[in-house]
């Protein structure tokens, strides 16, 4: 079957962080996460915008907690997707979350064999980075065979790195993972992490934030060439000062890369990875 | 009672198990460490079998057969998380068995098939089920029924047997799951699951729920409702005065922080902020009375400790035996906590007190190195003094060792922070190296005798400052001569300053404020070293 934009759609959930999908291409949807604040509970991305999710995490004295959208949500949208042939549905790494469990869940509750669920094993714009190059191939006409070997090229070779500013909110979100050892009580450390096969895992610990930027600059040149099918995803939770710095050490060190994504972090992630928290992305297209 | 399958039944009996769970769910909540230590259990059972409720209310359905499948449908629709898809499971393996019994009545034997249904499909929709968890709850629940069933009890006393069964079943769990036993809790999807059985059993047999026991007030969760603030201080102090405004104190302390409470009458007023400038807050106050009871509190250090609890609770990720492990020499109390901070889940260390004056032997370096559970080892010497013997002993040691030439604390510091117990001696070396390279070192101590220094004689019992183990500054104001080490240090552009203060301690406030004042951009990290000789450790990176 030769899949196309017109026959073939793609759904995130909203731990991708790009959540004007649906206005962006006809054929995207977001399924959201919840946040709740206590008894309150919010559509990541819907009901709370990344903006007011950051204004509230200051002012509430509740801590925020997420939940997974149920299978029921999946299969509305799955539904509001009838008149497309096949649905890659594409989700936030399964060791971190059930999300990709109740996708599944809501496909064999549909039963047709429209929906292929797809564990991306990585997380935020690392999703979105992921779906754009489908999106690129489906513009072409494209095959599942060929959607798979991107998949798994994608799985091998792309990178993330990020840093937050306190591995609290990790900790108590339960995504910590090996990075605990990095937990720099004393001496304001900085951790550098990244997620290999859903599992947030240390890189390296700095101190200072100009030596925790230096990391991305050498991530960059040592992982990447100036290159035009060098894709770049840049978000932040709440500290837009640090995205743009990155930014234009992209445009210095790589001049011909496109930034795909340069985003806020939206409530569900933020609320893992606590403000502060920058997150840098890269994949070499063919 | 007979339990009846019809649809009214069916909605006294879920309005009873999700009552009995609505009550519980803040505890279980808190007692939440598996799969993900998210706490959200309790919540996402609750919100699950809400669901169930409200297509158990809305249902047109005919049959008992179709009752089942719209009960099932609604639990798997509204599952929340990975204990409310475990329990749709449970409730259709259940639902599906009950929705084809022949039988008027739920009888003890349809309980027991209905409850190994339901323990199959839970087993089923788990990749990889594990013991101590609703999984073995369930089946022991089946177990049960199966063992009493051929004695026909009625359904009231089978329903009591079960409850007991499960307290019994919940209560091993921490026997069964190591991360449970670690955090000193019960599995809280267990939990939710026995809170369910004794709803159903309240319903059948018409009894009141027992109250809930009160939640488990673990520190890690009171932690966790701690408020945050961006800003640095806390600060609180009392005005005493006359016609006080509250109003115009509450305008003008509003733009310097939030989380803002300023309570009182017009001649005392009790004031709350954090903010990053307490001075100013102070100000404020002193402007229009007598300011009392002044307390400040550093809010960071409560958010480094707030992390250490949470981290507490965390459990540790498997360890496996170190490649490396680090020999220190380190002199002071508070140098020592450090170097061992930065080790802690990292890698083994083994601190030798020594330094300037008490030098350690090539055999006390030796015997640490032997005694690191590692398969290599790396030696900072933090002292001059020390690196002969450092590089002896390393050639004597029963396994690799690489020796970092670092002749001072905070250059070791430095080395620590690159420190990866995970891989060789070699790649440790070669970071570490690295890192001790990109940090300037600065000193501040008492002159033991008389030094000449660019024409500058310091007399003994003088201040004397020394960069990169040079003498550059001296005379009889502490403030003068670590201030011009401190511009030395600072001389290329530089993100953090770390200040260790020694065992004698000077007095830091004069300083603090001139760093702050000229070098507003750099971050300064005061801690408390503890080591003789040495006011003051510097580093600049």
């Amino acid at each position: 079957m030769n899949l196309t934009t017109a026959n073939t759609a793609i759904v995130l959930d909203s731990t991708a962080d790009f959540p004007d999908a649906a206005q962006r291409f006809a054929n995207w949807r977001v399924v959201p996460l919840y946040v709740n604040f206590g008894t309150d509970s919010f559509r990541d991305g819907v009901d709370l915008t990344a903006d007011r999710f950051y204004e509230r995490l200051r002012a509430s004295s509740q801590m925020p907690t997420t939940s997974q959208p149920t299978p029921g949500d999946f299969v509305a949208c799955y539904a509001e997707l009838a008149g497309y042939e096949r649905i890659l549905s594409l989700h936030l790494a399964a060791n971190l979350s059930g999300t990709f469990q109740s996708a599944g869940t809501a496909a064999a509750e549909l039963g047709d064999g429209r929906v292929r669920t797809i564990d991306t094993e990585t997380a935020s714009v690392g999703i979105t980075l992921l779906a754009l190059a489908i999106q690129r191939l489906l513009e072409r006409g494209t095959t599942d065979v060929e959607v798979d070997e991107l998949v798994e090229r994608y799985k091998r070779e792309h990178g993330l790195l990020f840093t937050v500013d306190t591995l609290e909110f990790l900790a108590r979100g339960g995504r910590i993972g090996r990075a605990k050892a990095f937990a720099g009580e004393l001496l304001h450390v900085k951790p550098i992490l990244s997620i290999r096969q859903g599992e947030v895992i240390p890189v390296k610990r700095v101190r200072g934030a100009r030596k925790a930027f230096q990391e991305f600059v050498d991530a960059l040149e040592s992982e990447t060439k100036d290159d035009t099918a060098l894709r770049i995803g840049i978000a932040h939770a709440a500290a837009p000062e640090k995205a743009r710095e990155l930014e234009k050490m992209v445009r210095d060190l790589r001049p011909r890369a496109q930034i795909d994504v340069q985003t806020m972090l939206g409530a569900v992630i933020g609320a893992h990875a606590g403000p502060g928290t920058v997150g840098f992305f890269w994949f070499t297209d063919s | 009672m007979s339990l009846n399958g019809d649809l009214a039944a069916v909605q006294m009996v879920v309005g009873s198990a999700l009552a009995s769970l609505e009550a519980n769910r803040n505890r279980i909540d808190d007692l939440n460490v598996y799969p993900v230590p998210d706490g959200d259990t309790g919540t996402n059972l609750t919100m699950t079998v809400r669901s169930l409720a409200e297509a158990v209310d809305n249902t047109s359905a005919g049959s008992r057969e179709s009752l089942a499948r719209d009960v099932s449908r609604g639990a798997l629709m509204g599952a929340r998380g990975n204990s409310g898809v475990i329990l749709s499971q449970i409730v259709r393996g259940a639902a599906d068995v009950l929705g084809e019994a022949s039988s008027a009545t739920i009888d003890a034997r349809a309980a027991a098939q209905a409850l190994r249904g339901a323990s199959d499909a839970a087993y089923r929709a788990v990749r990889r089920p594990v013991e101590g968890t609703m999984l073995s709850v369930i089946r022991e629940l089946a177990e049960e029924a199966e063992a009493r069933a051929p004695g026909r009890p009625p359904i009231g006393d089978l329903l009591v047997d079960l409850v007991r069964r499960g307290e019994a079943a919940v209560a091993r769990t921490p026997d069964q799951l190591q991360v449970l036993r670690d955090a000193g809790v019960v599995d809280a999807g267990g939990a939710g699951l026995l809170e369910l059985v004794r709803g159903i059993a309240a319903a059948v047999s018409g009894e009141a729920l027992p109250e809930p026991p009160p939640a488990d007030e673990r520190p890690a969760i009171e932690a966790i409702h701690q408020e945050l603030s961006r800003y640095r201080y806390c600060t609180v102090y009392v005005i005493e005065g006359r016609d006080l405004e509250r109003e115009v104190m509450e305008e003008q302390l509003e733009k310097i922080g939030d989380s803002l409470l300023v309570v009182g009458d017009r001649n005392a007023i009790k004031v709350h902020v954090h903010t990053d400038d307490p001075g100013a807050a102070l100000s404020i106050g002193s402007a229009v009375g007598t300011i009392d009871r002044v307390e400040i509190a550093n809010m960071h250090e409560q958010t480094q400790q707030r992390e250490e609890r949470l981290l507490a609770a965390v459990p540790d990720p498997p360890t496996e035996r170190a490649t490396t492990g680090v020999v220190a020499v380190v002199a002071g109390e508070g140098n020592r906590r450090l170097f061992e901070s930065l080790a802690r889940d990292v890698g083994p260390v083994s601190i030798v007190e020594g330094g300037q004056t008490m030098n350690p032997s090539t055999s006390d370096l030796l015997a640490a190195v032997q005694a690191l559970d590692s398969d290599e080892a790396v030696i900072l010497p933090n002292n001059s003094n020390v690196l002969l013997a450092a590089e002896h002993a390393a050639a004597n040691a029963d396994r690799p060792v690489e020796v970092i030439a670092v002749g001072s604390i905070p250059g070791g510091l430095a080395a620590m922070v690159a420190f990866d117990g995970q891989r060789t001696a070699a790649e440790n070396a070669a970071e570490m190296r690295d890192a001790v390279a990109a940090v300037d070192t600065g000193e501040v101590t008492i002159a033991s005798r008389d030094v000449e220094m660019n024409g500058v004689s310091i007399r003994k019992g003088d201040w004397l400052g020394l960069y990169d183990g040079d003498p550059v500054a001296g005379g009889d104001s502490f403030d003068d001569v670590a201030g011009a080490v401190i511009e030395r240090l600072l001389e290329q552009p530089r993100d953090l300053l770390t200040l260790l203060v020694g065992q004698d301690e000077p007095p830091l406030g004069a300083l603090l404020d001139r760093i702050s004042a000229a070098h507003p951009d750099v971050d300064v990290d005061v801690q408390q070293g503890g080591q003789p000789h040495y006011h003051l450790l510097l580093s600049a990176e």
